[in-house]
């Protein structure tokens, strides 16, 4: 099942010279989920406003996420256990 | 004139990505992946499904389905909410990836283009077939594991495009001179696209039953019988492998349109709504710096019934104001009012935008036009509607991103972003 979250969270993430850089580790709602994969990564332009978009993965979820690079935040946009 | 199959070399790529949105999302989310999912326009039972996985087409479920349906036939089916950037994203990556190889590429629609190799052959030692597969080999380090496409090679855009559907997903075929006949002798007319189920019943009608009936049919037949106009001649050449479609149609219009979640005939949502597709539109006009001189308004009732109508105005249309205003003059001919299920608005009659002609009683008209460049200017700059008109207040979540069936002309704009 897919969820829509739209809350700000504490993210840790990785930059490697030459690699893109991802997300690492999420806290959300007081736990924290160590991310395994990048599924896909896009960047949006809204306005002036350069968006980037991550969606990533933990062993069980599937979170989608939104870095917002003027205001430097965190959003979790969605969540999904991919379920019906 | 009798004329020959071609027997030049295929140089006509047709890349097809397989079940493109359902694909991107099992990409993005690998929960989904190996599992029937469906993107729809909205995932409530009457949302219409756009984009089925390889996984849900195995149940039959199909593009142009309810969800409703769909979950009947697959009850553990997966529904997902478009999700456009995204798409639009994927698009721009595997369009960057073809240029690499050729710059002659024509997109199709969002998850399909043509590359002609005509110009760029001589650059590789090596076939078409091995650059088909470095191809399908860059979009998944590229884009993601998951992705795959059907990739068609032909000596025009129908055979190419036909080889790209013979295998589905992940196919690599190639139609020549030699195997041509071949490859007709296992279709059916419907599998030829452009065929469509009127367009076989008139070819059956006139005793062609299969593709290889078609291609024998002398152009004579095709030109004045068949099809009574240009396109027998046409398909004569198309079914030959000779190139005909190689063609840009320009732009002739800009449109929007919008299926209610809840139908309605209720005069100032209605009002608002063709004020919000008529900003879209407006916009896009003015992006393009066009302006426009003719207004196209169609309903479509909850009985499903329609009425559609156009009609061209003395002065050019530029601001949404000034369109706006004759769309309501349109919309309000309609001979009868009833709950509206679909609305649609267009403008045509497209002219450059250069000088204005100023009018001797109106002398405001450039003032509108700087405010409404200037609105627009603002919207691109802190975001989409930023400035709306007024009527538009409360709609936020109404009429929203889309991308449209097949549509080619949209790709102009992504690829302006």
């Amino acid at each position: 099942m897919t969820e829509a979250i739209n809350e700000q969270i504490a993210v840790i993430t990785v930059y490697d010279p030459g690699k893109k850089t991802m997300p690492w580790r999420l806290k959300w709602r007081g736990r924290s989920y160590q991310i395994v994969t990048l599924g896909y990564h896009h960047r949006v332009r809204q306005g002036r406003v350069l968006l980037h978009f991550y969606t990533v993965s933990t062993k069980t979820l599937t979170f989608k996420l939104r870095f917002d690079t003027e205001a430097l935040s965190w959003t979790l946009e969605q969540i999904s256990d991919g379920q019906p | 004139m009798q004329l020959p199959i071609n027997k030049n070399k295929p140089l006509i790529m047709h890349i097809d990505l397989n079940s493109c949105f359902a694909t991107v999302e099992q990409q993005a989310n690998p929960f989904l992946r190996n599992k029937p999912i469906a993107v729809a326009a909205y995932t409530t039972p009457n949302g219409c499904i756009v984009s089925p996985s390889i996984e849900a087409k195995r149940y039959g479920v199909k593009v142009g389905m309810p969800v409703r349906e769909g979950k009947l036939l697959c009850p553990q089916l997966i529904i997902l909410a478009p999700d456009p950037p995204k798409y639009r994203a994927v698009h721009r990556q595997f369009s960057k990836i073809f240029r690499e190889f050729s710059p002659d590429v024509v997109p199709k629609s969002i998850d399909e283009a043509v590359i002609n190799f005509s110009s760029t052959t001589s650059l590789y030692n090596e076939d078409l077939t091995s650059i088909a597969k470095r191809i399908k080999q860059r979009m998944r380090e590229e884009i993601g594991e998951w992705i795959s496409c059907s990739i068609g090679l032909g000596t025009n855009r129908f055979l190419a495009k036909l080889a790209a559907g013979l295998k589905k997903p992940d196919g690599l075929e190639v139609i020549t001179h030699e195997n041509l006949l071949a490859t007709y002798e296992k279709l059916k007319l419907i599998d030829l696209c452009g065929i469509n189920t009127r367009y076989q019943a008139r070819l059956n009608a006139y005793g062609m039953y299969t593709p290889l009936d078609f291609y024998h049919a002398p152009i004579m037949k095709l030109q004045k019988q068949v099809f009574q106009s240009i396109n027998g001649h046409y398909w004569y050449l198309r079914l030959r492998g000779w190139e005909i479609d190689a063609v840009n149609f320009g732009r002739k219009s800009y449109g929007q349109s919008y299926s209610l979640q809840k139908h309605t005939d209720d005069p100032r949502l209605l009002g608002g709504l063709l004020m919000k597709l008529t900003e879209k539109m407006g916009r896009r006009l003015r992006h393009s710096q066009y302006a426009a001189s003719g207004i196209h308004v169609a309903v479509v009732y909850q009985d499903w019934t329609y009425w559609h109508t156009g009609r061209v105005f003395d002065n050019e249309l530029f601001t949404t104001q000034e369109l706006f205003q004759k769309v309501m003059l349109v919309f309000n001919k309609q001979p009868e009012r009833k709950v509206v299920a679909k609305l649609a608005v267009s403008c045509y009659n497209l002219s450059p935008v250069q000088g204005v002609q100023e009018s001797l009683f109106d002398t405001d008209h450039q003032k509108r036009r700087n405010v409404a460049k200037a609105v627009d200017e603002m919207n691109d700059r802190y975001g989409e509607y930023v400035i709306t008109p007024a009527l538009m207040m409360g709609l936020e979540q109404e009429i929203i991103d889309r991308i449209s069936f097949g549509g080619v002309k949209e790709l102009e704009e992504v690829y302006a972003m």
